[in-house]
């Protein structure tokens, strides 16, 4: 266990990896450690790695606890775990001096001068004993955690025996066996504990434990969305997964389609009809949507789609964090089409932004792009209950108001602007109005039958291919970028720090908290940072970036790529000069790395004498 | 709703076809069977893809969405399978049905979702001015293959009695009142059919109107539309070439499956069959 840093207020901030092989277990061995930690009053926050394939390769988890918000996966480890000498190999030097190390003496070689706790634990030899095989070694070591720990080992007991609830009576028992032989031997051999989890109190009903993937499928449900269409593509399949088990019982439809091509497609026509759909999808199942979502903006149809994005490019690194679509989301479309992207920042964000997609996307009937990572969308975390007591559903005639960003507290709803009786009269679907939006009949609706076409067209739906046309929808169709670009500049400023720090970071996505953290860490070193990271990455909240950039003489542009494709976009729109730091490493960028950087740029008089870290 | 043919004709948009062009005969056709039908226009949507056939969407006044080129048929899935209560129609040439889109209609089938699609084969892209199709015969001349077209046409309907496809028929633009009846059958049909419209270009004219009207003639009488190795038989015949329903057989549609799961689903995760509350499912999480 580490005492705390003083400026986090934090007293218990322990940090826990589970390396091995794919296929022994490693990941859920982690996952139910995660979830008996997350029902104390502790914050959790995961992060793992699998490799492509079912069996072989390294995989690992890592979970971090502590008495405070969790803002990034942490940097060096409190205590390791290890399957196998390839485990050791590759994790060992993320240990932290006088760490605690936790190992199978039967398949790892330790190396003579490691300045570490050493706590052998005969992982096969026990798993063998308990369920014959090598099967249980991951719940032999989840019960010699469980000591190491304190935690009651009644709580993992009922962990265990819901996660093979339905595997039968008899692996339940071996499974059993092998976590008391775990927590047993640790006892024998008197391992020193390194955090004290059972006294804790327990907390209340108010925190879910969820994956990011998870947060969004929640927060679609809560959206008022009903259908998802999807192909299979690592790492966004859970949301499918979640969704298709939760929508049978809300009325709800999801459908496995037979591509990325088809699952646009008929989340696109299922919102033609007046449904809320979800498209979930990784980058290069992205890029095959891309023509159905330009038709989705062309014919001014709601649509939310979410890219978990991935190491590229092409396969790429499947099972990998990157943040590399930027581009292709903002920009990837032939001709010209309006859409926004948006970028959550952890996985309680994820519930909220994809509320905030629907919102947004009904309102100004055009499509959504979320981008969340692999680091985000597979970590689990806890997530406070929201309040859904308070929806409130705003009236879209009533209210061309500007979208607020939902909150715990304050969860608003909109539906798309449907056209009145009056509207209906002379009923043009296109029809040049002020924000540019136009009432959308629902089909159904007698007097409303129109023509949705993917070709240039008039107010009323007609081709038209004029050259006063053309401009004038064009102009209709941006006019809605414009309103939209003008209410993000009202948002709640996200941005962190002291108003007068000379250095000045900014991220997207799921690098806030590292960034954070980072923050911090540099504060307590007496180097002031100030920190923005907006949610919405187009259009951008302009006149606040701008507020943001004029007072500073350094600017760090952080981002998980090899190009730097939101420096390329900030440069571009700003004019300013950046110092980018980039990590293409296929796994998050830590607090410790940004540090160093800030730490560089502090030390730097003149920063154009460098152009990169 | 009165059932007079105008009633179903967008009046503000006037068909591009060329003169004379199969197309004009299918839509007449189709106005016939919905009048027959009595379907009211304002619940129906009609969904087509690119190509001369996809402007059919163009001009039937009901809700149309004409999207982009082979992807007509996942956006009617996505359509019909979160509003059972409409009625959707789904149009594509060859080109567009066959060509660019033939990979969703194995997968249109196996869910049987309850839709009519009008394939109006011409044996040429018309709308690109006169390429070879999937429906080209071999060794013909177009823009596309001046020295004669390298490939095999693809035989449509025994594809779509090897897909099983619910209801498989045939028809033509030179016979209005066949196309009526049969796309009456098709609509009224619980589950995936599709209508093969054989409608030739007078611009191209890769299919012929004339050795059309000499072959065409319409399935023997005693033919039952549930014995598909008798409907594959007659569906290889390329002279004559029959007309009317081959195939037609009940089996689920995609909604039946979808409320079964649902009930199945429901049962399974409250006692009283009830939907749960949308906190009590996020409970699910603590």
């Amino acid at each position: 266990m580490t005492s705390g840093k003083k400026s986090f207020h934090s007293e218990v901030d322990f940090i826990l990896r589970i390396a091995g092989e794919g296929g022994e277990g490693v990941i859920s061995c982690g996952e139910l450690f995660a979830r008996a930690a997350a029902r104390t009053e502790y914050h959790v926050f995961t992060f793992l790695t699998y490799p492509a394939e079912i069996r072989g390769g390294f995989a690992m988890v890592q979970i971090r606890v502590r008495d405070w918000t969790i803002y990034s996966m942490g940097s060096k480890l409190d205590c390791l775990v290890v399957f196998n000498q390839q485990a050791f190999d590759r994790t060992i030097k993320e240990l932290k001096k006088g760490g605690t190390l936790v190992y199978d003496p039967q398949a790892v070689q330790l190396p003579p001068d490691l300045e570490a706790t050493l706590l052998a634990l005969p992982l096969t030899e026990l798993s063998k004993e308990a369920t014959g095989s090598v099967l249980g070694k991951n719940i032999v070591a989840l019960g010699a955690l469980g000591h190491l720990v304190e935690m009651e080992q009644r709580v993992l007991e009922n962990l265990v025996r819901d996660r093979f609830a339905s595997k039968g009576a008899e692996v339940i028992k071996r499974n059993m066996e092998a976590l008391r032989l775990g927590y047993a031997y640790a006892a024998e051999q008197a391992w020193r504990r390194i955090l004290l989890m059972a006294d804790l109190r327990p907390k209340g009903s108010q925190y879910m434990m969820l994956s990011g993937n998870e947060a969004i499928a929640l927060g679609a449900l809560v959206a008022g969305c009903r259908f998802t269409a999807s192909y299979p593509i690592t790492p966004a399949t859970p949301i499918f997964e979640t969704l298709t088990r939760l929508f049978p019982l809300v009325d709800g439809r999801a459908l496995q389609m037979e591509d990325e091509i088809a699952a646009v497609s008929a989340a696109l026509g299922a919102s033609f009809v007046g449904e809320k759909a979800l498209v979930p999808t990784s980058g290069p199942g992205f890029q095959l949507m891309t023509e159905q979502l330009n038709l989705a903006s062309m014919l001014e149809v709601p649509l939310v789609l979410v890219d978990v994005q991935r190491g590229g490019p092409s396969t790429g690194l499947p099972t990998k964090t990157e943040q590399s679509d930027l581009n292709l989301a903002i920009y990837g479309v032939s001709g010209e089409s309006p859409r926004i992207v948006l970028a959550p920042t952890s996985v309680e964000d994820s519930f909220y932004q994809t509320i905030r997609a629907f919102n947004l996307s009904e309102r100004y009937q055009l499509p959504v792009i979320m981008l969340t990572d692999q680091s985000i969308g597979l970590r689990k975390a806890t997530v406070r209950m929201p309040d859904l007591s308070h929806i409130i559903q705003l009236d879209s005639h009533v209210a061309r108001t500007k979208v607020k960003i939902p909150q715990p507290e304050f969860i608003n709803l909109i539906d798309r602007a449907e056209p009145t009786a009056k509207e209906l009269e002379d009923y043009r679907r296109f029809r040049i109005t002020a924000d540019g939006v136009s009432p959308i009949a629902r089909p159904g609706t007698p007097g409303g039958q129109y023509l949705a076409t993917g070709l240039e067209h008039t107010e009323s739906g007609k081709p038209d291919y004029t050259p006063e046309n053309h401009l004038q929808m064009s102009r209709k169709r941006f006019r809605k970028m414009e309103v939209i670009a003008r209410s993000f500049d009202t948002n709640p400023i996200e941005i962190w720090g002291r108003a007068d720090a000379k250095i000045g970071i900014l991220g997207w996505g799921s690098t806030a908290g590292a960034i954070r953290e980072a923050r911090y860490l540099a504060e307590e070193r007496g180097i002031h940072v100030r920190h923005m990271h907006p949610h919405t990455l187009s259009p951008m909240p302009h006149r606040q970036i701008s507020n943001f950039l004029v007072r500073l003489e350094h600017l760090i542009i952080v981002e998980e790529n090899y190009t730097g494709q939101f420096a390329h976009h900030i440069k571009a729109h700003f004019g300013v000069k950046a110092i980018e730091l980039h990590k293409c490493e296929g796994i998050p960028i830590t607090p410790e790395e940004i540090l160093r950087g800030i730490e560089k740029v502090a030390g730097i008089i003149d920063e154009y004498s460098i152009a990169k870290l | 709703m009165s059932t007079a043919l105008p009633n179903y004709r967008r009046k503000q948009i006037r068909p591009v076809w060329c003169s004379g062009c199969g197309n004009y005969g299918v839509l007449r056709g189709v106005e016939k069977a919905l009048g027959n039908l009595k379907v009211p226009a304002e619940q129906m949507v009609v969904v087509s893809g690119i190509g001369c056939a996809g402007r059919f969407s163009h001009y039937l006044n009901t809700y149309a969405l004409h999207g982009t080129h082979g992807r007509a048929l996942p956006i009617a899935t996505g359509v019909k399978t979160t509003r059972p209560d409409l009625t959707v129609l789904v149009v594509g040439g060859d080109g567009d049905s066959l060509g660019i889109g033939g990979g969703h209609l194995p997968h249109a089938a196996r869910k049987n979702v309850d839709l009519t699609y009008l394939i109006l084969d011409n044996n040429t892209y018309g709308l690109t001015k006169g390429q070879s199709s999937p429906t080209t015969p071999w060794g013909c001349v177009t823009k596309s293959s001046p020295y004669g077209s390298p490939e095999d046409s693809l035989d449509v309907l025994p594809i779509l009695l090897a897909y099983d496809v619910s209801f498989v028929a045939r028809t033509t633009s030179l016979r209005i009142e066949e196309i009526s009846a049969v796309v009456s059958k098709a609509m009224q049909h619980p589950g995936f059919s599709i209508v093969h419209i054989l409608s030739p270009c007078v611009t191209y004219p890769v299919l012929k109107q004339k050795a059309l009207r000499e072959r065409i003639e319409p399935l023997p009488e005693g033919h039952v539309p549930d014995n598909k190795a008798a409907a594959l038989q007659l569906a290889y015949s390329s002279d004559p070439i029959y007309t009317g329903v081959f195939y037609s057989i009940q089996k689920p549609t995609l909604d039946a499956r979808l409320r079964h799961l649902q009930e199945s689903a429901l049962e399974r995760y409250s006692a009283k069959g009830t939907p749960p509350s949308i906190p009590s499912l996020m409970e699910r999480f603590l």
